[in-house]
């Protein structure tokens, strides 16, 4: 039997022949719908490196010919043609920067995600510990209004947490991005499942060395809680730095405070033809960020993105 | 036994908070959905049941209801059958399995905004990969699908703006970035179903790999599937960026892609007709709240019987 184990799950041996033909057909319907999903992907690369008329015409491969062109902003600015001649894959993503200030909503895209996931986990992290670990009067019911919150979808209440901001004036500031995120209820209820599993004799022991609850948090059950805290993590930002919905509700008009889709929105909304190239070179550099750390950390990511999955 | 009063501390602000964004919102969306409140005006007025009373009977709403439950009516089966087809495919072979995990989870890292903003522009009538692409294939053996020779003879589809086709080419756009997280979820149900079930199944006669899934499979993989239905009816309810990138106004052609998110934020923050947005915010947590008791109701079900 032990020698069974490690077998897939679906040997057949019916030879090495017929075998190979089954696994081909599999990897040609895997293949196909690999290049479906990765139409958009080759899209958004491809063309953030090509000149307007190369898009215009569909020409130029992957990298477009990478010839110069004029760049007619330019030569309206008053300059002479010869010095407004660009590379297209310079000129696109230069232009992403110098449009918009794309570093600035980079930069709120950091602040927001970073904040919400630190505020989330000192709002967590006690609530979880004193829920798993600690027992008080009342603790059922304080566990029973979290299994009912994790009913409820933030973007479904958007209307009424933007009607409550706007009357205590915070729209149109990083407040309005971070308060409704704040608490995650299902954080909670993670970090409690991964304290449970935490043995008492640890808290018991450290209790006894004379630690404060406080610091029974942050110096014991924080350490042992790094992967759910990691996975969680991962999960939290790329929610955020992907959000688009509730930026687009609370920030209406002071472009200081865009994120990356709002920036790249806001992009879309005035491109003519000739910005076809650096609206997808904006694209590209929202999206790169997640993508590469998500290459470099798969195993990672894919837990964290599917954490609730595993309620 | 007596302790600290620790633990006040430490649940205080989670409830502070849970109650102040997560329940005060609700209520103030449930009374403001009886009233005809507008963000500026002093005062507004009690309606009573007329906001309902709108949604239920006016076209505007029932094309709301239309394109949502289409939308979640076509995603939902496609991104479950997709995302456990890939697993099962990815799951039996013997190499490369992960490139394609990889490949298919893509899409759901990528920001959705940024993807449709690609996807619309993938899908230009004139300048879109999709359709020259569609056109090279004019002439050659395609053409026997009448569809095909049509779209020869004149031109493709206007994926995004013909109403046959919007409601249709969006909701693909979220299985194309949907059925990825099925499949991850799917592959870790797989990998916990304990081999020697499937010698029993074939000892008890399961020969095929049909049998096998039918006897061993299916059954085993029961919880994930229960979960990954209601986790992606929760999300394709929530549709948004999508339709926000495409039809900044007004819902689609002939608002056929008039989803229920894009009504409360055109209603209530483009129109400032909070009331009637309360009225669809309320009808929405109806539904999704209830997806989710469903769900819970399914899970603990079949731990009894366990």
């Amino acid at each position: 039997m032990t020698a069974m184990t490690h077998v897939r799950p679906l040997p057949r041996m019916e030879g090495t022949f017929r075998f190979s033909t089954t696994e081909t057909i599999k990897h040609a319907v895997l293949i196909l719908g690999a290049v479906i999903v990765l139409i958009p992907f080759y899209v958004m690369v491809s063309y953030s490196m090509k000149s307007p008329s190369e898009i215009m015409t569909n020409t130029g491969g992957l990298f477009g010919a990478q010839e110069l062109f004029r760049d007619d902003f330019c030569v309206k600015l008053g300059n002479a043609a010869e010095d407004c001649m660009v590379r297209p894959l310079i000129y696109n993503y230069t232009t992403a920067f110098e449009k918009a200030p794309l570093l600035l909503y980079l930069l709120n895209g950091v602040i927001v995600t970073l904040s919400i996931f630190a505020i989330q986990i000192v709002v967590a992290l006690p609530c979880a510990y004193a829920l798993a670990k600690l027992r008080w009067w009342g603790r059922e019911a304080v566990f029973a209004l979290v299994l009912f919150c994790l009913l409820i979808p933030v973007h479904a209440i958007a209307l009424p947490l933007y009607i409550m901001l706007s009357k205590v004036g915070l729209t149109n500031t990083y407040a309005a991005l971070i308060i409704p995120w704040t608490i995650s209820v299902f954080g909670i209820f993670l970090m409690r499942q991964f304290f449970m599993t935490v043995p008492d004799d640890l808290i018991d022991a450290a209790r006894m060395d004379g630690m404060s609850e406080y610091s029974i948090i942050w110096n014991v059950m924080l350490p042992t809680a790094i992967p759910a805290l990691l996975a969680f993590g991962i999960f939290s930002v790329v929610a955020h730095w992907n959000d688009y919905f509730w930026p687009r509700i609370v920030i209406t008009g002071n472009r200081d405070l865009f994120t990356p889709p709002l920036g790249l929105r806001e992009f879309k909304g005035d491109a003519d033809g000739d910005n076809f190239g650096p609206m997808m070179a904006t694209a590209t550099i929202i999206v790169t960020p997640l993508i590469v750390a998500f290459l470099l950390a798969q195993r990672r990511f894919i837990e964290g993105i599917t954490l609730t999955g595993m309620k | 036994m007596v302790r600290s009063h620790a633990h006040i501390w430490f649940v205080a602000p989670a409830i502070f908070l849970m109650i102040v964004i997560l329940l005060v919102p609700i209520g103030i969306a449930a009374v403001l959905s009886f009233t005809d409140y507008s963000l500026g005006n002093p005062g507004a007025e009690w309606v009573g049941l007329q906001n309902y009373e709108r949604i239920f009977t006016r076209s505007t709403y029932e094309k709301m209801f239309i394109a949502t439950f289409t939308y979640v009516g076509v995603v939902v089966p496609l991104t479950v059958g997709l995302g456990l087809g890939a697993a099962l495919l990815i799951h039996s072979l013997n190499r490369f399995s992960d490139i394609y995990k990889t490949i298919y989870f893509l899409p759901v890292m990528a920001a959705l905004l940024a993807m449709a903003i690609v996807w619309e522009f993938a899908l230009h009538p004139t300048i879109g990969i999709v359709n020259s692409t569609l056109a090279q294939g004019c002439g050659t053996f395609l053409e026997n699908w009448n569809w095909y020779a049509r779209s020869c003879e004149r031109t493709f589809p206007l994926w995004l703006t013909d109403k046959d086709y919007a409601i249709w080419t969006v909701a693909f756009i979220g299985v194309w970035q949907g059925f990825g997280f099925n499949m991850v979820l799917y592959l870790a149900g797989l990998t916990s179903i304990p081999r020697e079930l499937y010698h029993a199944a074939e000892m008890d006669g399961a020969r095929s790999a049909w049998d096998r899934f039918k006897l061993v499979t299916w059954p085993m993989l029961g919880p994930t599937t229960v979960f990954v239905v209601t986790i992606s009816c929760i999300r394709s309810f929530q549709v948004f960026d999508t339709v926000e990138a495409f039809y900044p106004q007004g819902g689609g052609p002939s608002k056929s892609v008039y989803v229920m998110m894009f009504a409360i934020y055109e209603k209530a923050i483009q129109q400032n007709l909070m009331g009637i947005g309360a009225a669809i915010t309320i009808i929405f947590l109806g539904f999704v709240m209830m997806l989710t008791l469903l769900q819970r109701w399914l899970v603990e079900r079949r731990v009894h019987y366990a």
